[in-house]
């Protein structure tokens, strides 16, 4: 069938990238761009105008590409093959590396640990999984070619984010998970990584107070971590196919923390997606919004404040998540009588005003207890749930690969065992 | 160490190319789409993909029929309205019809693909970005 595909010219390129990686040829029309909460007017102006690519005049654009007939390259496309990636890249000074790792956009732009060999093999300690073990695929995008990667290959960016072995087998959680941390698109992904289990406290992950701040080592490097997968496993490009408009700052660490568990009067999250309450998880959420602060005002009961917020949200997906303080979830419990989250959640989903869709159904809602108990407050969040991945496959059989005296950063994590802090 | 110092055993972090590509989710999905779902990694090949080929073009559009599908992006259904008009203005010869695809904006719609393959001869599909 023949046919035309109109895509707005911002898009050109991506486009292109897109039939190029495909070995399909399409034929396009660019129209202005946005086509979106443009006047009727303005849009009878775009199909009697040109096309801003070609600058040829626009429907004219749509008609050829119905009747011309197809060129020699047209009939015979060539799919685009690329090239598999040496193993090391070629020797150089450290100086030129610092700058080549943030030039070909491996990095966030902060300083990285050089992934040698000798760094990348103290990191493969952490897991007895095989070097050359495929951990999965993933794109930022919906549609381009999936890169795979190795455990050596998530080893490396373990390194580069300054991770320790104790580190990665979240990393690899994270990794084995396939989505990356930042999906590409225009609406700009936030993300929220929260670990449950005993390994929380084992590796010193904050779940208490500051948990979202940059005053812990475990939260900043793990959650950095996930962040450069996206770059290098997920082949994010800005401009080319990464395109948020203005991108999200959660995209950073990706709000990675810990469920306090220990302060939590409810069952812990893992729990509730099906798995034991000594197995060590990742749960990944995505959306947008993240509003911190979250009060219970004039003497309302938390749950009609958290109702009243979560209705105001406005967002692309009818779902979201709480984020509370310990101090609120004994609240609800203990002063209000939700008893699990499940009977807090059913109460919620009784009330919101949002419309009905394929999302809006209970397990749309999450809750998530994290904090220190300096304040009874809660984050409201339209983060969805997407899935949480096991960690304990990726540990040693011979238990946590700890550093003789592990990196602590000063303030010390709240946690009931004794073990996480450790300085 | 030094900065000028030479390494030559330095890692690449950039994952294989794997040859496997995405696709539009399951027209039967209840995921939105703007979704990566980790469930459903895609499964096309390059092997798979290399054998699509563009159709052959049509003489001319007098007295075909067209689809205009718009396909859920804000403002197509008002472009492709006016894309509709500019035909009746200019080319009055061809029948336009107007359709839009069925669920969000990344749910693959076989059943309006089937249709215009049954009754239509050419299609316009948009907008894009």
């Amino acid at each position: 069938m023949p046919t035309c595909a109109v895509v707005t010219a911002k898009f050109e390129n991506y486009v292109a990238r897109d039939t190029e990686s495909h070995g399909m040829l399409l034929r396009y029309a660019y129209p202005p761009y946005p086509v979106g909460w443009m006047s009727k007017e303005v849009l009878r102006d775009y199909v009697e105008a040109d096309d801003p690519v070609t600058g040829k005049p626009l429907m004219q654009e749509m008609v050829h590409a119905l009747t011309l007939p197809l060129t020699d390259d047209e009939k015979n496309p060539k799919v685009a093959q690329r090239p598999k990636r040496p193993r090391l890249l070629k020797k150089d000074t450290i100086e030129n590396y610092k700058k080549m790792f943030i030039e070909n956009g491996w990095t966030d732009g902060m300083p990285i640990e050089i992934p040698t060999e000798e760094k990348v093999e103290e990191m493969l300690t952490g897991t007895d999984h095989a070097p050359d073990e495929i951990v999965g695929m993933m794109s930022v995008t919906t549609h381009e070619e999936r890169y795979t990667y190795t455990v050596e290959k998530v080893a490396v960016n373990a390194v580069m984010a300054g991770a320790r072995p104790e580190h990665f087998p979240v990393i690899l959680a994270l990794a084995a998970s396939q989505e990356p941390s930042m999906p590409s698109s225009t609406t700009s992904f936030g993300r929220m990584v929260i670990v449950n289990g005993p390994i929380r406290n084992q590796i010193a992950i904050n779940c208490g107070s500051g948990a979202f701040s940059p005053f812990n080592f475990a939260n900043a490097v793990i959650g950095r971590a996930y962040t450069l997968m996206s770059f290098n496993f997920g082949n994010a490009r800005i401009n080319e196919n990464f395109t948020a408009t203005f991108g999200n700052v959660t995209n950073y660490n990706n709000m990675f923390a810990g469920e306090n568990e220990e302060e939590s009067p409810w069952e812990p999250l893992h729990v509730e997606k099906g798995f034991g309450p000594e197995e060590s998880t990742v749960s990944l959420f995505r959306g947008w919004n993240v509003n911190h602060l979250g009060m219970s005002i004039g003497g309302m009961r938390y749950s009609d404040r958290m109702l009243e917020v979560v209705n105001g949200l406005k967002s692309m997906l009818p779902g979201g998540t709480f984020v509370m303080d310990p101090l609120v979830a004994k609240n609800l419990k203990d002063q209000e009588g939700f008893r699990t989250k499940e009977e807090f959640r059913q109460w919620l989903f009784e009330r919101l005003n949002k419309p009905d869709g394929p999302f809006m159904r209970p397990p749309s809602l999450n809750m998530v207890v994290v904090g220190g108990e300096w304040n009874p407050m809660f984050t409201t969040t339209d983060f969805v749930y997407t899935q949480t991945v096991s960690i304990d496959k990726w540990i040693p059989e011979n238990g946590i690969r700890m550093d003789a005296k592990p990196i602590r950063m000063p303030s010390p994590v709240t946690c009931k065992d004794g073990t996480c802090g450790i300085r | 160490m030094s900065d000028n110092d030479v390494l030559e055993n330095v890692l690449d972090p950039v994952g294989q190319p794997s040859g496997i590509f995405g696709r539009v989710s399951d027209p039967t999905s209840k995921n939105t789409g703007v979704v990566l779902d980790p469930y459903r990694q895609p499964t096309q090949d390059l092997a798979s993909m290399g054998g699509q080929l563009m159709a052959p073009r049509l003489d001319g559009l007098e007295g075909k029929v067209v689809y205009l599908v718009e396909t859920g992006f804000h403002g197509a259904k008002d472009f492709m309205d006016q894309a509709a008009g500019w035909f009746a203005r200019n080319m009055p010869s061809v029948k336009i019809e107007s359709r839009s695809t069925q669920g969000m904006i990344f749910t693959d719609d076989p059943a309006l693909w089937a249709e215009i393959e049954e009754k239509g001869d050419a299609a316009i599909v948009g907008v894009g970005g």
